[in-house]
């Protein structure tokens, strides 16, 4: 497994709290992102992550057909696709209109059918598992509109009739709770209304229907609802289409039934899986014959926003397949970008060269990067600027107090044993970013060689003078990366991962007057009228792999 | 930083656009095969551009875009279907920085810029993967299946998974750039 390095973001700690959780706990993880999902919100100066930025939708479309559904019918489409998009009731792949077999020309071979789209009765068909509709009843006349020539069965449906008449009754009452909430403007909490007077509905039904359920009053905790008590009694009782035990001849009782049908069962394919009846709104019968195709739900574009600022960080194009985003405020673009690796890793393929090629991670080497207990290793961070300024950077490791007193009281004390690691003590610059050298790879790559062969002087003649290869400190500089070196000594006793959280601050020269001014940050600072330092600061955790204990000898040659 | 990628200069053939063919691919009707440049194509692959639409004139039957990667033993193969009683086969159009990874099978019609497709995959007949989708290792696309834009798709049948990061594109256009330079020949 490849080192790795992931950002953190402080959404998950307090207010007061600002630095990271322990790298080795288990829950740390959630606080830490690959910095490319990470967003950068400009007005509050920081890190946003997914977690915690607000989502909205911003489009809706077919996943299928592409097809951008406006909003507006959204609702009246059920969130699904409402033209020819049909996914497998069994497999959940896209079913596919064919048309029936042209009919026999009478010389043995079907004879070449005139029309374009082919003969009817036309069915679904899964190009996966070969379900199709036919098996279950399900035929076409033309191939087109499958949706709504599906549709008269879908509103007949005994769920959907329910659906409707409950929101008839409610309807009424929704619309008269939300007349008065406009006519109590005063209110805070009016826009609870129309949601209470339903829970106070539903919460009666429920205490009727099942003995000893109390019933959830809302009412009670808000004044403004004490007010509408009235409202409340006027609510007549809703009563059900259908008596419960009706619904043992839609064929889901779950005994006499299911079990007869158990009984001629052949193989365990004739029951449907949970997953495949996961998403009925009403209980059906198990057997998979009465699977259904099932409309493809769409997806939905989203907008995201920052959680404190409400600036917006993310807004894509209207077009549902475009990738491109009228805003996209993401880390990558504030952040250096770092990546790390192990020398002795990259190394050990450097020697078996393959001739043809191959990724360094094949599974031969997949050992290759580990450490032994109580050595030290070297390991290389390569730090990107993604800024038109250069900037200075400064790392330091987290002192990890957890982990220091886990080691003098847990009891597992000797599997904790840490390990210390060494960093550049003194700040560095990684160079500006410049469009230019997006470029150098169209000039025949002879830039990369000529830093490789830089580099293996510099080292070389490190040796020579300090009679020492130099490991912690600058080791290389190339358009706008800067690699630096650093050292791990793991103990003797030490186990798990070489896991630590890094504090990472890097200061540039900004344009504005004050850092409080609006427009703070853009990565073009080109122009520099007042130059002021500025300087911001992130955590990251850096994982450099398992330790191995030092018994285990896995390969002659380490 | 970037470890390089070597392969043996003999077995590779680069052309002035920089594409990089290897001699143990197995390129058949290379006249109708359109390499963007910059493009790998790896040992053991297999690019059927001879499976070309009947008529006449010159069809091009797969069009490959710029920093693209198909990698070991892949196969690429045109779709074909019987349509109104002619069989024939239809051209695969691939876009810039897509990635394909080892044995996979790929009878796509139309994959987007920036997809990367794993290792040991199966992408069906009419295939059409837009832009920035990704499918993971040992994925089998069904035929006729679209996978939209910045999707991941995984299983069998491949099914979407997750929406994939905003900054994909970025990501897989550096990832392609850095895999071409990546690339060197060793002298041997």
């Amino acid at each position: 497994m490849a080192p790795t390095i992931h950002y953190y973001c402080p959404c998950q700690s307090g207010e007061s709290v600002q630095t990271p959780p322990p790298p080795h706990m288990a829950s740390s993880s959630a606080s830490f992102h690959p910095l490319h999902s990470l967003f950068f919100c400009e007005e509050c100066d920081a890190v946003r992550c997914n977690r915690c930025v607000s989502v909205e939708v911003s489009g809706y479309y077919c996943p299928n057909c592409l097809f951008e559904v406006p909003s507006a019918s959204v609702r009246a489409e059920k969130n699904r696709c409402a033209r020819n998009c049909f996914s497998c009731p069994i497999c959940r792949s896209t079913l596919q209109v064919v048309a029936s077999d042209p009919p026999d020309g009478g010389d043995g071979r079907p004879s070449v059918s005139l029309s374009n789209v082919g003969e009817p009765p036309f069915f679904l068909y899964c190009n996966h598992c070969r379900w199709d509709s036919a098996e279950v009843g399900i035929t076409f006349e033309k191939p087109t509109g499958l949706a709504a020539q599906l549709q008269k069965f879908e509103d007949s449906a005994p769920e959907s009739l329910e659906f409707e008449r409950l929101k008839e009754h409610f309807e009424p009452f929704l619309r008269t709770s939300s007349l008065s909430s406009l006519s109590h403007v005063p209110s805070t909490s009016s826009h609870h209304l129309p949601t209470s007077s339903a829970t106070a509905a539903a919460s009666a039904a429920l205490a009727r229907d099942i003995p000893g359920v109390g019933k959830y009053n809302p009412l009670a905790r808000s004044r403004v609802g004490r007010d509408r008590t009235a409202n409340k009694d006027e609510m007549p009782e809703y009563k059900s289409r259908m008596e419960i035990g009706v619904l043992g001849q839609l064929g889901s009782e779950g005994d006499g039934s299911d079990v007869e049908a158990l009984r001629r069962m052949e193989s365990a394919e004739e029951i449907a899986s949970l997953e495949q009846r996961w998403g009925n709104s009403w209980t059906t019968s198990l057997g998979t014959s009465d699977l259904r195709p099932l409309r493809i739900p769409l997806h939905s574009k989203v907008s995201k926003r920052c959680p404190s600022c409400r600036h917006i960080l993310i807004k894509p194009e209207q077009k549902a397949q475009s990738v491109r985003y009228k805003i996209k405020l993401v880390a990558a673009n504030y952040l250096p970008a770092m990546t790390v690796a192990l020398p002795h890793h990259t190394q050990g393929a450097d020697a078996t060269r393959r001739p043809q090629a191959k990724v360094p991670s094949a599974p031969d080497d997949r050992n290759a990067g580990a450490m032994m207990a109580g050595k030290s290793y070297p390991f290389h961070l390569a730090l990107t600027n993604p800024l038109y300024d250069p900037i200075q950077v400064r790392l330091s490791v987290q002192r990890m107090h957890v982990t220091a007193a886990t080691n003098s009281t847990a009891p597992e004390k000797a599997r904790r044993t840490p390990f210390a690691v060494s960093l550049p003590t003194s700040s560095f610059p990684v160079a500006a970013f410049a469009e230019a050298w997006e470029y150098d790879d169209d000039d025949d790559m002879f830039g990369l060689e000529d830093d490789e062969l830089g580099l293996e002087m510099g080292r070389t003649r490190d040796k020579d003078g300090k009679g020492k290869v130099k490991t912690v400190g600058v080791l290389e500089k190339r358009a706008n990366v800067t690699v630096v070196g650093g050292e791990v000594v793991i103990g003797k006793e030490a186990r798990g991962h070489v896991k630590f959280n890094m504090l990472v601050s890097y200061t540039y020269r900004s344009d504005d007057p004050l850092p409080s001014e609006d427009g703070a940050g853009t990565p073009s600072r080109t122009v520099a009228k007042t130059p002021e330092v500025k300087t911001f600061t992130f955590y990251t955790v850096v994982d450099l792999g398992p330790i191995l204990p030092r018994e285990e000898k896995l390969d002659p040659d380490i | 930083m970037d470890v390089p990628v070597y392969y043996s200069k003999a077995e590779f053939i680069e052309t002035d656009t920089g594409n990089k063919v290897s001699r143990r691919a197995t390129i058949a009707g290379p006249q109708n095969i359109i390499l963007g440049g910059k493009t790998i194509i790896s040992s053991g692959a297999i690019i059927r551009g001879d499976l070309r639409r009947t008529g006449p004139g010159h069809a091009v039957v797969i069009s490959l875009g710029r920093y693209c990667l198909v990698g070991e033993g892949c196969v690429m193969r045109p779709p074909y279907k019987t349509y109104r009683g002619n069989f024939n086969y239809y051209p695969m159009k691939i876009g810039d920085y897509v990635h394909v990874g080892a044995n996979t099978v790929v009878e796509a019609a139309t994959i987007g810029n920036h997809v990367v497709i794993g290792k040991n995959c199966v992408i069906g007949k009419f295939t059409i993967i837009k832009d920035c989708a990704q499918v993971a290792d040992n994925t089998v696309i069904p035929p006729n299946t679209v996978i939209p834009a910045l999707a991941l798709f995984s299983g069998s049948p491949g099914r979407f998974i997750e929406d994939l990061p905003e900054s994909t594109q970025e990501m897989v256009e550096s990832q392609t750039k850095q895999y071409y330079s990546r690339f060197q020949p060793l002298e041997r």
